[in-house]
């Protein structure tokens, strides 16, 4: 073919590629649903396990605040444990008070006992 | 409810419904797939010459209209917005591939290809259109499948490649050319 037709050339090209225009296939729509319902449930679940995971976020969040600082924690423990270095001088100074109480009597002075003590009385 | 409307022309019914796959209508969007699937799976297969690669494509394209049929806008007909997403995912599968098919093998029919017993009935200058097609360059072939086998209009072809009018025109043009070339067996030297 010398007498190159470019009207036969385009019908050719047309003809060859008019054959794979459409490619029907059977069972493609309800494929295509089968999939989406499944695209659909798996994004439902990524929000819901995203909202799961912000609520999540949000009370460690407050439980964090709320809970007291690492300074309050070291202020607490040094005051506990000043206090547990105290303990021994408070309960010395109960047994004290204590001991005041057991005081035999003939040891505290009494105008009797020195009535009685009195030489030549 | 999403029977099709028949005083609707086909382009204002996918805009109806669409309008109800927004609102989660599975029928509607059968039905879209039902009017579209086989051109798009035509022009995949055409693109990427592999029937069941064709097919998985043309799933994910509807896959994707669905999950972006609530923002979908109808400023264009559905059938080109459908081929855009196409051409998107066919330049990632090539992507992906590392390379586009070029040889005449990957577009001859595939074991099992519905199209199998009337691929065999082409007749030989066809084959030989679609050897000399698949050499093209990539964006030459495109074009040329979009503007032969689809039909589209020069603009649709532009916006949905994302160049020019003018560009899209040359590669026609240049793909006509070479196309030509490597057929001077049958219409002579170019």
């Amino acid at each position: 073919m010398d007498n190159f037709n470019p009207q036969t050339f385009d019908k050719n090209l047309a003809a060859a590629l008019s054959s794979g225009r459409e490619i029907s296939v059977p069972g493609f729509a309800d494929r295509v649903i089968v999939a989406v319902r499944l695209e659909r449930r798996r994004q439902t679940v990524i929000r819901w396990s995203s909202l799961v995971t912000a609520v999540a976020a949000c009370v460690v969040t407050v439980l964090t605040l709320q809970s007291p600082s690492e300074e309050s924690l070291n202020r607490q423990t040094v005051a506990l444990v000043a206090r547990e270095e105290s303990s021994p001088l408070a309960d010395l100074l109960g047994i004290a008070d204590d001991l005041s109480l057991l005081t035999p009597v003939v040891d505290k002075k009494s105008s009797i006992v020195d009535v009685l003590a009195t030489p030549g009385s | 409810m999403s029977q099709p409307d028949p005083i609707l022309s086909d382009d204002e019914d996918d805009k109806r419904l669409m309008a109800l796959v927004a609102e989660g209508d599975d029928d509607a969007l059968r039905m879209i797939v039902h009017r579209h699937h086989a051109r798009l799976v035509g022009y995949i297969r055409g693109e990427v010459g592999s029937q069941a690669t064709a097919e998985e494509l043309a799933m994910e394209v509807f896959i994707r209209l669905h999950r972006a049929a609530s923002r979908w806008r109808p400023d264009a007909k559905l059938s080109t917005y459908l081929i855009h997403i196409a051409h998107n995912l066919v330049l990632n599968e090539w992507r992906r591939r590392g390379r586009k098919p070029t040889t005449a093998l990957e577009f001859a029919a595939e074991p099992g290809d519905q199209r199998h017993d009337s691929a065999r009935r082409v007749t030989e200058l066809d084959e030989a259109f679609q050897r000399a097609i698949a050499q093209l360059p990539t964006e030459q072939r495109t074009a040329i499948l979009l503007v032969v086998q689809q039909e589209l209009p020069y603009e649709d072809i532009a916006g949905i490649m994302g160049v020019p009018v003018s560009t899209a025109k040359t590669w026609i043009h240049r793909a006509r050319s070479r196309l030509r070339e490597l057929l001077k067996d049958f219409y002579g030297p170019a």
